[in-house]
């Protein structure tokens, strides 16, 4: 009885109008009616199709109140209504009880109903304000309230804590109540998602790993990076490791950013070198190095997917690729370049960006992953369930690529089109998130203008997260072309500054490889504290990077004097400088190379594991260098080197520094052999560790 | 890492202990010993359960499950589709004509007809029916196989989790152990095993090597990695468990014949039918009996969006003898439940047979189906499960569950708890978080009892 008497209340209270799109909306996405599970799956369910997450509300209120023969709403009794009979469990229903009949929900839509049903838009969701958007707790187990209010464009503000959806990233760290109480249970940083209505955003809170304070001011610093990372680590109570020693900064410097191990002559030389600048110098030689351009091309050419299925082309690809790098093109120059390319694919390199992906479609998703680090891919169905992409913003994309012809010559043609499946007509050009633009220009001028600008949100950030990940391992955002709201850095403003820099230094490669080799934060020991060995994300100390297989491979090949075989490749060529991905080679298919059909950023599965390990202790591609008569080994033992001089040159040469006083005395007693045989077989069961072991194969 | 008391062993050998045991083969310790040890240990798994194994037969691509254990008769041509039902050695349930050999060995099946998922792409498909979990960015979830591994460990010096031939599956993006350590990976044999010269790559020694050498090259790699660990005063790196588990497997003449099909009677061989999948199934079987506690068989090519009808029947246009992908999996699956019923070992080996997804109510433009992850149809048998029954329903046009809906983590449970797992047991990921076998998953009463 008071429960009617209350409703009654607040239904006379609430004098208001209801309003469809910000009142009634909110509360069927609440209660999970249009989740991909439920009716807004792309079929909808049980015969009732909603837009995902309420992302089309003309759509919805058509749903609601035309289809059916109009039976989901009763003017007469509203609350008879499908509506409300069904998610009240009044009338069976799939999807059980959402929320009782008596309950405010279930008052609010009735009001609506009873008002006609209709669609005022009498207000529009400009954004959502979160306070506090980041927090730092105590410990674990405290519980803080996140108060969402809602800002509309007539004005008006309202608190829709209790109609907002919270997903926590990962569930177990941290209970979301509904009503925006939020209890962490973990120690560490966490993100939850907030949605309401179309906007998306996120609360970051952090439980110190420890309760002991840590000490940074002794802590090394020598450029802004450093205090970014150094203030996240305070708050997070991690103590960062020391830098690294000499041999090891060298070895990790030549691999970031050559790909290859430092020669023998180059750690005697750096090791010896007194000057207190010689590691900017070690950074400015290597930067201005061919093997540089090498490497680098190589990192280009597989970010942008370079294939080698018409090798004329592919050549004249990577050819172009290796001249913007040498030349050190600003990046956003590079692409303007490719995005305005046309011409003959076998002369034209940049061109081939239109022949990396079948149709316009699969070039919007293309082009949005590599230049802008953003997955559009699922706003071809329906509106991106995370992110604020919709369906118009990946088919308008599309349809500026649409009148693209991607054969050998690629130029734009006299028409074509894509359809958006939202409106079953031609989707009109767009540039997403942006601005539509006019239905038969060529829109690329405007989608390259928006995308090198200077405040352009995605293309610098995209960029710089990439160039961070290579040199420290991890990108700011993980994965790196999954830039969005709801998946934040780990280090938002230091994101924030890479850009600002990398935009104000002219989106130029060399400046923001030599800004982070020159951090603190690059030159750290990877040997963790013990507090911190955990740490896989807050650089307390350098994370430890398997090398890629083509880097493996080469570095195999230096260290044995044996060079692999690639296809009909000149002898000596070198992994790193093939144009073709598939270029047959034994070593990258036992070491599991990227193939490039689609994003070499995130690791691939596939072999490696037992196989993987098999393979290098019974297959061809060390045991045949290591016993060949070309092979290093067998050429210093015929020039009569001593067990010790062998050891200490390949430790040399495949570590990059000496071996310790206790290595030493360990090899010499197991070198020890009783025939020259012997040793021999011993000295090759040595080198074969040491192309084994975790130093060699990563880069540390 | 902490010792679970789940993993302890009734004669009080932890799990740390036989991997250690399993390194002791070369010198003279043997698999049949190995095998003694485990099936005394195996004995407390046998009261909280029967099976103590698994064998997933997994089809890659997504089955249609109106052309095989789903089949709509009274439809529209166009879900009907080509092929018409047959009655099975169960009173009342039928499924389709190119399965006759599963159709007589029914009663020992339990077929799920309500499965159903919101996941309709291959990676994500593939990553819910192997896990249980629906694929998240935050963590990449381990494969009920390699959990199985990961707490059985390995009883013998043959690695816990086996894929036959390989595991490229939905799409080759999962490694399959997710946040698991490297050694419950599934370790693909490779090849073909319907191949005559059928062998696992690089299983034997390369020339000029032999066991004394392979011993002192361990010996050697132990103390390079030893020397930079002491430099490392963190604990978080150990020696490398790839590299130790290859080297146990090299080192055993028995583990090498666990692999080798030809010790198998040319009975038993074309019992399971010529084709891969049969062959595959054939070893799985050897492994099992071996004390492999989860074998994946890999059977691809079930996302037959065109020409279906050629697919899943003759295998190529024209076959006389149909080898398709259904008649192919029939006789092998049929082989198998009989096979390992002879042996005695049915009881304690459970058989799934499941993909990412379904297909399409209505044959396409192109005479296939395409992804439909609503409802679709899974097989059980052994290890325990009731067969002879049908769970749940799909609807008139197979579009839906019509009763009884199973998710994919309800599935995951059962297994689970078929194999003697508590689904709430956790597991840890390499920072320290807690995670479950299955967080939302509720075990079916007609399996698990």
């Amino acid at each position: 009885m008071s429960a009617i008497t209350l409703a009654m209340l607040l239904t006379t209270a609430a004098a208001a109008p209801v309003d469809f799109d910000t009142d009634v909306l909110p509360i069927l996405t609440k209660a999970g009616c249009n989740a991909a599970s439920c009716h807004g799956s792309a079929a909808g369910r049980g015969g009732f199709k909603l837009s995902l997450f309420a992302g089309d509300p003309a759509a919805d209120h058509t749903a609601i109140v035309h289809q059916l023969e109009g039976r989901r709403v009763n003017y007469v009794h509203p609350k008879s209504s499908l509506l409300i009979a069904k998610p009240t469990w009044q009338l069976d229903h799939e999807g059980g009880l959402r929320f009782d009949f008596d309950s405010p929900e279930s008052e609010t839509l009735a009001q609506w109903i009873a008002e006609g049903a209709t669609r005022r838009r009498l207000r529009r969701l400009v954004r959502l304000e979160i306070e506090p958007e980041e927090l730092v707790l105590a410990g674990p187990g405290e519980q803080v309230q996140v108060n969402v209010t809602a800002v509309f464009d007539d004005g008006s503000r309202r608190a829709v804590g209790h109609r907002a959806v919270y997903s926590p990233d990962d569930s177990s760290a941290v209970e979301a109540d509904g009503q925006g109480a939020l209890v962490v249970r973990r120690r560490g940083r966490h993100v939850v998602v907030v949605r309401y209505l179309s906007e998306v955003s996120t609360v970051q809170v952090t439980v110190p790993l420890s309760d002991e304070p840590v000490d940074l001011d002794s802590a090394a610093r020598s450029n802004w990076i450093d205090d970014e990372v150094l203030a996240m680590l305070k708050t997070l109570r991690l103590a960062p490791s020391p830098p690294a020693d000499d041999a090891t900064l060298l070895r990790r410097l030549r691999l970031d950013l050559t790909g290859r191990l430092p020669t023998p002559g180059e750690v005697a030389e750096y090791t010896a070198d007194r000057r207190a600048d010689k590691y900017a110098r070690l950074v400015d030689r290597l930067l201005d190095g061919d093997e540089f351009v090498d490497y680098w091309t190589f990192r280009f050419a597989a970010l942008l997917r370079l294939r080698g299925g018409d090798p004329p082309a592919a050549h004249a690809f990577h050819g172009w690729i290796r001249e913007q790098i040498k030349s050190n093109a600003p990046l956003d120059q590079m692409a303007r370049t490719l995005l305005l390319a046309e011409g003959d694919t076998h002369e034209v390199g940049p061109a081939n960006f239109y022949r990396a992906a079948g149709d316009a479609r699969a070039q919007a998703e293309y082009t949005s992953e590599v230049l802008l680090g953003v997955r559009l891919r699922c706003a071809n169905c329906h509106n991106h369930p995370l992110d604020r992409w919709t369906q118009d913003d990946y088919h308008g994309l599309a349809a500026i690529f649409a009148r693209m012809e991607r054969s050998r010559i690629v130029r734009l043609g006299p028409r074509g089109e894509v359809t958006n499946p939202r409106t079953g007509e031609a989707a009109v050009p767009r540039i997403p998130g942006d601005k539509y633009l006019e239905a038969d220009g060529d829109g690329r001028d405007d989608l390259a203008d928006w995308l090198t600008q200077g405040d352009n949100p995605y293309f610098a950030k995209a960029m710089v997260n990439r160039l961070w990940k290579a040199m420290l391992g991890r990108g700011l955002i993980e994965p790196t072309d999954d830039l969005r709201q709801t998946n934040p850095a780990t280090h938002p403003r230091l994101l924030a500054r890479l850009a600002e820099d990398f935009v104000a230094h002219g989106a130029n490669l060399r400046h923001t490889l030599r800004t982070i080799a020159l951090s603190a934060t690059y030159q750290r020991s990877a040997v963790a504290t013990s507090a911190a060995a955990a740490d896989d994300r807050f650089y307390s100390h350098a994370l430890t990077k398997p090398l890629e297989a083509e880097v493996l491979a080469d570095a195999i090949a230096d260290v044995t004097g044996i060079a692999e075989k690639f296809g009909e490749q000149p002898k000596g060529t070198r992994a790193v400088t093939l144009v073709d991905p598939a270029t047959p080679s034994a070593a990258l298919d036992v070491l599991g190379r990227c193939s490039r059909q689609e994003t070499c950023e995130t690791s691939p599965g596939g072999s490696g594991g037992l196989t993987t390990r098999l393979h290098l202790m019974n297959g061809a591609l060390l045991n045949a260098r290591i016993a060949s008569d070309e092979g290093r080994l067998r050429q210093q033992l015929a020039a009569g080197r001593t067990s010790d001089e062998v050891v200490r040159g390949f430790y040399i040469r495949a570590l990059g520094r000496q071996p310790r006083d206790e290595e030493a005395k360990y090899w010499k007693t197991q070198l020890a052999a009783p025939s020259e045989g012997e040793r021999r077989r011993r000295l090759e069961d040595f080198l074969w560790s040491l192309l084994s072991c975790q130093e060699f194969t990563t880069n540390h | 890492m902490r010792t679970n008391p789940l993993i302890q062993r009734c004669d009080g050998v932890s799990r740390r202990d036989f991997v250690r045991v399993g390194g002791l083969t070369a010198l003279g310790l043997g698999l049949t010993d190995l095998l003694r040890l485990r099936v005394a240990s195996a004995k407390i798994n046998t009261a909280a359960s029967r099976a103590s194994r698994c064998i997933l037969i997994w089809l890659d691509g997504g089955p249609t499950h109106l052309e095989t254990f789903d089949l709509k008769p009274d439809a529209p041509a166009e879900v009907r589709g080509p092929f018409q039902p047959i009655a099975t050695n169960l009173a009342g349930v039928q499924i389709s004509e190119l399965m006759p050999h599963t159709a007589k060995v029914l009663d020992r099946l339990a077929i799920i007809r309500s499965m159903t998922s919101p996941l309709g792409e291959h990676n994500f498909g593939a990553h819910y029916l192997l896990t249980g979990y629906k694929p998240t960015p935050v963590l990449e979830y381990p494969s009920i196989g390699s959990v199985v591994a990961h707490l059985r460990g390995a009883a013998s010096v043959l690695p816990p989790h086996v894929a036959v031939p390989q595991f490229r599956v939905g799409g080759g993006r999962l490694a399959g152990n997710g946040f698991l350590s490297e050694a419950s990976r599934p370790f693909s044999v490779g090849g073909d095993p319907a191949k005559p010269d059928f062998r696992v790559r690089d299983l034997d020694f390369y020339p000029g090597i032999d066991d004394e050498r392979i011993d002192r090259r361990q010996t050697f790699l132990s103390a390079l990695d030893g020397f930079q660990r002491e430099v490392e005063t963190s604990d978080a790196a150990p020696s490398d468990p790839g590299f130790q588990q290859a080297y146990r497997l090299i080192s055993s003449r028995e583990a090498k014949q666990a692999f080798d099909l030809r010790d198998e009677s040319p009975a038993t061989r074309q019992r399971y039918g010529p084709r891969t999948v049969g062959q595959s199934c054939l070893l799985a079987r050897r492994l099992i009996e071996r004390g492999v506690p989860f074998v994946t068989v890999n059977n691809p090519g079930w996302d037959t969006h065109t020409n279906a009808y050629t697919r899943l029947k003759e295998g190529y246009t024209g076959a006389k003898v149909p080898v398709g992908l259904i008649p192919s999996l029939d006789q092998a699956l049929a082989a198998m439940v009989g096979d390992l019923d002879d042996r005695g070992l049915l009881d304690e080996t459970l058989i799934v047979v499941m993909g990412e997804f379904g297909r399409t109510p209505k044959l396409n433009v192109d005479g296939g189906r395409d992804h439909w992850p609503r409802v679709f149809s899974v097989a059980l048998a052994g290890g325990g499960v009731p067969g002879g029954q049908v769970i749940g329903a799909s609807d008139a046009t197979g579009e839906g569950p019509a009763e009884r809906p199973v998710t994919p983590s309800d599935l995951a449970a059962s297994i689970y708890t078929l194999l003697g797992l508590d689904p709430h047991q956790t597991l840890e990921t390499p920072d320290g978080r807690p995670v479950h076998l299955s967080r939302d998953g509720r075990p079916l009463p007609e399996l698990v009892g």
